[in-house]
């Protein structure tokens, strides 16, 4: 019996669940990336010099255990702190914001071009002159984190404050609801739950966001000792820090999907549509 | 009020009132307060520096720079991100391999390698262009490998009864089917790409418009560094304009 690739495939196929192979076959992936890299790093070591240009696998592994023994929590906290704050202002910000240019029409008409004109113009160019206003310290990341968030959010939260279902309406109309009435049972739901949505798409800009604001300001958090460890040249630990800040970004996404999932779960069939 | 005549106050008058607002906001502030120039310069300032540096050569060459690393980074990840997440749409047991290394690697976010690239290219233009492939190569597969899983069925049978095999069908039948997916991909692909490469620069550069304003932050010309970050959004606008009207152009079959 043949063994290429092919026929062991079609064989497992066959015998096994599809969730069975999909992880079989992810396995041997993983197993082929990390195999390259070590070979990768048996080619590169010591390529120029003392500095040892790319580390294997274990090395790192190592670096990250010694760094999590020492001061990684502190770091975490110190990133997930400036992280937090930056969040919830610009999410709130921006829900107002959006509720306002969203229902008021004219308000709309004039402000929104502004906003539409400030989004392309990513956080990240902000970042020089937040630290000429108000220096490095934390008030100038949550103003970085905030702005970066508030651009993806107050997007979600105009659209939700528009987007009333039209039968919805007409049956608001038909029970005599008040404008008030109308607002807080279904204009304000339908905005809150768009923002919760855009405050989920905003976590990796905002996360990215802390990533470069630390690093130029460098002066607490993973950013700082991120680019601590460049400084000394120390490669193992940089790809470390790397890993703990791909970690804290994928942790918080998972949970927030998870926690959207059980708070809106008629718009999570919606968005797997979408995608 | 007629119709046109009313979409012109709404489209026009109305967000220049909003615009004149916001100026009128700064100015007031500057006076009120009376900010000196180091903190907030007054418009009139950020609109003669720019005025100014237009006229440099200097500007254009960090302008140049900038570009010139976007555009070479942009074109290798969005090659190579189709390429691959073609790969990844066709081939099922390929997807399932790579799968766990493509979404590990993609929350290790571009801004994230920034020192790494500085350490291994030092701040040449190399580091610069590689990340900002890096950045627009996640984009790509990901959505690459989504829009083929997802055309259509009945064009693959056809292609296959007119007797098409694998690869002319993953070329002609489904990379033409997905296109519209993959040209909105790739304008979104060069937002991020763009700010990749703003972001690199003021980690560790030579030339560049992230450099220019990061160095215009630390000797505190305020006006210089508004200025960089209007243009900054204008090159970046201009690069989006620029890619939907090629991928428009290029999809006029539709």
């Amino acid at each position: 019996m043949p063994t290429t690739p092919d026929s062991i495939a079609a064989n497992a196929d066959e015998r096994l669940p599809p969730r069975m192979v999909a992880w079989l076959f992810g396995i041997a992936g993983t197993a082929v990336a990390l195999l390259a890299w070590i070979v990768l790093s048996r080619l590169l070591a010591h390529g120029g010099g003392v500095i040892n240009r790319l580390p294997g696998p274990l090395a790192v592994v190592r670096e990250l255990v010694q760094y999590a023994g020492n001061d990684l929590v502190h770091d975490l906290l110190a990133s997930l702190h400036v992280f937090a704050i930056g969040w919830i202002v610009g999410a709130a910000s921006a829900a107002l914001v959006g509720l306002v240019l969203g229902r008021a029409q004219h308000l709309g008409n004039i402000f929104l071009p502004i906003v539409e004109a400030i989004r392309p113009v990513s956080s990240i160019a902000w970042v020089p002159l937040s630290i000429v206003w108000f220096g490095f310290g934390l008030t100038s990341k949550v103003f970085l984190v905030g702005l970066a968030v508030f651009l993806v959010v107050v997007v979600y939260a105009v659209d939700g404050s528009r987007r009333v279902p039209h039968d919805l309406e007409r049956t608001a109309t038909m029970l005599g609801m008040s404008g008030w009435q109308r607002f807080r049972s279904l204009v304000l739901p339908g905005t809150l739950s768009e923002v919760l949505i855009g405050s989920r798409v905003a976590l990796m800009s905002g996360w990215g966001t802390v990533i470069v604001a630390e690093l130029v300001a460098a002066d607490s958090g993973l950013g700082a000792h991120l680019i601590g460890v460049e400084q000394s040249y120390d490669v193992p630990a940089v790809m470390a820090t790397m890993i703990c800040f791909a970690v804290t970004g994928f942790a918080m996404n998972t949970a927030f999907t998870f926690a959207e999932r059980r708070l809106l779960p008629w718009r999570h069939d919606r968005e797997r549509e979408d995608r | 009020m007629n119709g046109p005549g009313r979409l012109v106050v709404r489209r026009i008058l109305l967000p220049l009132a909003g615009v004149a607002c916001v100026l009128a906001f700064w100015q007031a502030t500057l006076s009120w307060y009376r900010l000196p120039p180091i903190v907030l310069p007054s418009p009139w300032a950020v609109a003669t520096t720019l005025a100014e540096l237009v006229r440099t050569v200097a500007f254009w060459r960090d302008v140049g720079v900038s570009l010139f690393e976007f555009v070479c980074g942009y074109l290798i990840g969005v090659v190579l991100g189709v390429a691959l997440g073609l790969l990844m749409g066709e081939w099922r047991h390929f997807r399932m391999a790579a799968t766990p290394a493509v979404e590990s690697l993609r929350f290790v976010v571009p801004f994230a390698w920034i020192p790494l690239t500085i350490l291994w290219f030092g701040t040449s233009y190399v580091g610069k262009v590689l990340l900002v492939a890096y950045a627009v190569f996640f984009v790509m597969v990901v959505s690459t490998t989504r829009a083929v899983a997802q055309v259509e069925p009945t064009l693959s049978r056809v292609g296959t009864m007119l007797g098409m095999n694998p690869w002319r069908l993953a070329w002609q039948v489904h990379l033409r089917a997905a296109a519209p997916m993959l040209a909105s991909a790739a304008r979104a692909a060069a937002a991020i790409g763009w700010i990749a490469v703003v972001a690199a620069e003021y980690i560790g550069a030579s030339a560049g418009l992230g450099l220019m304003i990061t160095n215009a932050a630390t000797s505190l010309t305020t006006s210089v560094v508004i200025g960089g970050m209007i243009v900054i959004g204008i090159v970046g606008a201009g690069v989006s304009a620029a890619i939907g009207a090629l991928s428009r152009a290029w999809l006029d079959y539709r």
